[in-house]
């Protein structure tokens, strides 16, 4: 009895996540890694990766596209006091040919890429977690096609001490 | 035992009533947003109103009795630059057949950069400016670039996502170039769609 409630359980799971997908929905994801802990003392700043992956078959345009018509990959962060954001350091694209422009080569990111941020806590921090929020912004394209331009979200927290 | 076969019914009930209900949100999901999915073959193709880049207001019905190619594009889409070449010579290879291209711009940019890069690429037919509501209308356009081949009656004839290429898309013009109004001859086929004069206009 018990056996066969599981098994139904799972059928149902299968079918419920089987028949929720959309079809043809084959859309090009770029997913944050999780941010690990992040820690800095009051009046000093820190080194923060975060880490992106971008779905097999696509690619998105570098931070410096080589035509202005291109969309720039770009991220925001916002932070309240006391953390700033003392810069973000995009990594160099790739410079590669597609099928639909053999003889150009674009800017671009594929697979994993990683942007660099640093964050700085101002001197008078308490101690204390505090969050920062903001937003990847790329423009994805596979060997023959483009997508809309989409945002995702990215957030991590800061642990400032104050001794 | 027999507890055992009702538990059994019971979930199996549960089960097919579930995946019905995935068929019915997908259908519903198709239906209210984005109507034209799959195979739109024979599908009428919607009819809209949309901005050209001179600011005049254009229908796809108003050209009815012409066969229409209705490329969504995006100046940040290179793929749809490769195609748009081609468009400017089907245009004028068979303008005089009576076929007419449209070019429906998906950008967010402004106006006069999406007319630049129009005017850079030699476009000799209208293009219009794109809105979340004609993307919907035609199935909720993810791809760029996305062409729609429309007979000389308004019904879709032809779907390509993606750079197809310059054989494939002149056949499908052909084939909508082939259509015919019925009750009209090709000489009269001309609806009120604008003139080729204004087409050009429209795109400059």
């Amino acid at each position: 009895m018990k056996r066969l409630g599981i098994v139904s359980l799972l059928g149902l799971l299968v079918a419920h996540g089987a028949f929720a997908q959309q079809p043809g929905e084959t859309v090009p994801s770029v997913i944050v890694a999780p941010v690990g802990k992040v820690q800095v003392r009051a009046g000093s700043s820190a080194t923060v990766d975060l880490d992106f992956r971008i779905g097999s078959e696509f690619h998105v345009n570098s931070n410096k596209p080589k035509s202005e018509l291109l969309i720039p990959t770009t991220l925001r962060l916002d932070a309240a006091d006391p953390i700033k954001i003392v810069a973000v350091n995009y990594p160099a694209g790739e410079d590669m040919s597609f099928p639909f422009a053999p003889t150009e080569k674009l800017s671009v990111y594929s697979g994993d890429f990683t942007i660099t941020t640093v964050i700085k806590a101002s001197t008078k921090a308490t101690n204390g977690t505090y969050p920062v929020s903001g937003e990847l912004h790329f423009q994805a394209c596979d060997r023959s096609a483009c997508y809309p331009p989409k945002s995702i979200p990215v957030k991590f927290e800061v642990t400032v001490w104050n001794h | 035992m027999k507890r055992n076969a009702l538990v059994f019914a019971a979930l199996l009930i549960a089960i097919v009533a579930m995946i019905a209900t995935g068929k019915y949100i997908t259908r519903f999901r198709h239906q209210g947003a984005a109507s034209l999915v799959g195979d739109v073959r024979g599908v009428p193709a919607p009819d809209f109103e949309l901005a050209s880049l001179d600011g005049r207001k254009v229908k796809l019905s108003d050209y009815r009795g012409k066969a229409v190619l209705l490329n969504f594009w995006a100046t940040w889409c290179s793929p749809c630059k490769v195609e748009m070449p081609w468009f400017v010579d089907l245009q004028k290879k068979y303008g005089n057949d009576g076929l007419v291209v449209l070019g429906v711009a998906m950008d967010d940019s402004d106006t006069p950069k999406i007319a630049q890069f129009a005017s850079e690429m030699g476009v000799n037919y209208p293009v219009l400016l794109g809105t979340d509501k004609v993307s919907e209308q035609y199935g909720n356009v993810q791809f760029l670039p996305t062409t729609f081949y429309i007979d000389r009656e308004g019904r879709i004839i032809g779907k390509g996502t993606g750079l197809l290429g310059r054989g494939e898309i002149e056949e499908n013009v052909q084939k909508a170039l082939a259509s015919r109004v019925a009750g009209v001859h090709k000489a009269d086929a001309t609806g009120t769609a604008p003139s080729p004069a204004q087409a050009q206009t429209a795109a400059q």
